[in-house]
């Protein structure tokens, strides 16, 4: 594993308002990074900062070992920035071609890259539309397209799948995933469920001050499942708590708990399940380990 | 800086104008312009100047303000050619060269764009790009004045093509640092329109203001030669005007574009 992104103490206002605060993370290859964060948290100020489009006040930010902007991260490092939209007096496929011709690619090689970018997001169809004539969603496929030509080693999608419809949404996340082997993503997005799926890396954003969570560290001599029932059943909680080999039981939300059990107990989820069985519980979800909104959320 | 992706920049920008609606329209309108131009004025006054019965009068008044010499050119359709280009272009140029990051900013496309060049070479392939049109409209422009005078004498077609390709490198150095103005103010202002706005009263209030302090602090009048065509009046006769007036718009293109990287590289996109 290399390091991609290396940002030491970055720190950036706007006025008076802080929008980072000495933020400091590495990025390896390798790893599908989610950036959380309430709204005016800072993570579009830290996405545009990564990408050069904002200079950070303090701080250094080291991109394949090379300084923002650096040339020869032009290619490598590709993003789909929040409200960028192509311009509409031009197809798609011209713009899609000058970023490719732009990127070192010849004009029949660039051509190609078009059509095979455009047939990764679904819109092969599309290729001579403009921008304005695509919906909310298909234009920002064709967004996703452009941060896809070539081949990027980082790729930084800022709310990818926010105003897709659930199919293209889902497309969108299965391309994510089938191409996580060859390229880093850094994703920012609302949607924990679908950061869940994602991502193994966590950065949490909260006033511009950043912690970080590595969703697959073991800790302690303990270990978490999740379990969602169906329904909220009497007693649930006491009676998880009496289940053998549980160390501690909480109930985070509504049907919701959080079990903490002994580390060397195997096979505690079959265990778990025949008793929601005996039990004559429903469930709805088990989660090995914490869900991604109770590690950012859930305070005890 | 890489001058391949400033050349694919400054290409692009030409299919703005030859292969869009909007510029193809543009286009038109502009050839209908000059159609107007070459019929009327050009046309009207070539007989005039030419006639030895008004010649001597076209002579004296053309003298009283200096331009007794552009009066004398056997090409006289050049020499209306070249006045009313003097002025006409650089107008246009503001205009035409009006949006040339500006929009781009506003709608995110530069996002795009700043993840595969550098800004620098954004700025000057935008500029070339620009540049490359203005100057294939004035090329196009004097080739129709020449075609127009080949056909009223085709004896001065060899001696025309000679001036017309002088006037035409001329015009074009001339026209530069209004280009170049056009790429500093799309990057301070939020739209071409501002940009348009603020061209415009920097060259009547900007001026009239610093006329107006340079005639109590009269080293102020060195600030005149930060406007670009600054020299105009005095290029305008053509004949013995001095190298440095013709040098002295690529000097300002050059502190201008200078102007414009150092604010660009400082700019949020």
């Amino acid at each position: 594993m290399s390091t991609l992104i290396e940002v030491n103490q970055l720190s950036k206002s706007f006025g008076s308002k802080k929008a980072l605060e000495d933020v400091s993370f590495t990025i390896e290859s390798g790893t599908t990074t989610a950036l959380v964060g309430p709204n005016g948290a800072g993570k579009t100020t830290l996405f545009s900062i990564l990408c050069g489009y904002l200079r950070p006040d303090n701080g250094d930010v080291k991109i394949l070992g090379q300084p923002l902007n650096h040339p020869s991260l032009f290619g490598k490092l590709t993003a789909l920035p929040q409200d960028a939209m192509l311009d509409p007096r031009f197809s798609i496929q011209k713009q899609l071609c000058f970023y490719g011709v732009l990127q070192g690619f010849s004009k029949s090689d660039a051509l190609k890259e078009t059509s095979r970018v455009l047939e990764l997001v679904g819109l092969s169809e599309n290729h001579h539309s403009q921008i304005n004539e695509l919906s909310h969603g298909m234009r920002k496929r064709v967004c996703i397209a452009q941060a896809l030509l070539g081949s990027p080693k980082i790729v930084l999608l800022d709310e990818a799948t926010a105003g897709l419809d659930p199919l293209h949404a889902r497309e969108i996340r299965s391309l994510i995933s089938s191409l996580s082997d060859e390229i880093s993503f850094i994703l920012s997005s609302h949607d924990l469920a679908e950061l869940e799926r994602l991502c193994d890396r966590v950065l949490y954003l909260e006033q511009g001050k950043l912690t970080a969570h590595n969703r697959n560290a073991p800790s302690g001599s303990s270990k978490y499942i999740t379990l969602q029932l169906h329904e909220q059943y009497k007693d649930a909680l006491e009676r998880l708590k009496q289940l053998s080999g549980v160390l501690y039981v909480t109930q985070s939300q509504n049907k919701e708990y959080i079990i903490e059990y002994q580390w060397e107990f195997e096979q505690f989820d079959i265990h778990l399940l025949k008793y929601c069985y005996k039990c004559n519980w429903q469930y709805h979800q088990l989660v090995n380990g914490h869900t991604l909104e109770n590690q950012l959320f859930q305070k005890d | 800086m890489n001058i391949q992706r400033v050349w694919q920049l400054a290409q692009f920008e030409l299919t703005r104008l030859f292969a869009t609606k909007r510029g193809l329209l543009a286009l038109s309108a502009f050839a209908m312009l000059w159609l107007m131009i070459l019929r009327y004025p050009i046309g009207h006054a070539v007989p005039f100047l030419s006639s030895p019965e008004f010649s001597g009068i076209a002579q004296e008044l053309a003298g009283n303000i200096g331009l007794k010499a552009l009066v004398s050119w056997p090409e006289a359709e050049l020499a209306i050619f070249w006045l009313i280009a003097l002025y006409s272009f650089p107008v246009f140029a503001l205009f035409v060269c009006s949006d040339q990051t500006v929009g781009d900013r506003q709608r995110g496309t530069l996002r795009f764009l700043s993840l595969r060049c550098t800004r620098d070479e954004i700025l000057i392939g935008r500029f070339v790009g620009q540049f490359t049109i203005i100057f294939s409209l004035i090329a196009l422009t004097a080739l129709a004045t020449l075609a127009v005078m080949a056909y009223r004498k085709p004896e001065l077609l060899l001696s025309g093509i000679a001036l017309a390709t002088t006037l035409v490198l001329q015009l074009s150095v001339i026209v530069m640092p209004f280009i170049a103005l056009m790429a500093v103010l799309n990057l301070i202002c939020s739209s071409s329109r501002l940009s348009i706005v603020l061209a415009i009263l920097l060259f009547t209030l900007g001026n009239a203001l610093l006329s107006f302090f340079s005639y109590y602090l009269s080293v102020l009048d060195v600030l005149f030669y930060m406007f670009p065509g600054v020299q105009l009046l005095d290029v305008a006769p053509h004949s013995n005007v001095p190298l440095i007036l013709w040098v002295f718009p690529a000097i300002q293109t050059v502190a201008l574009l200078s102007a414009g990287v150092f604010i660009f590289r400082r700019r949020a996109l």
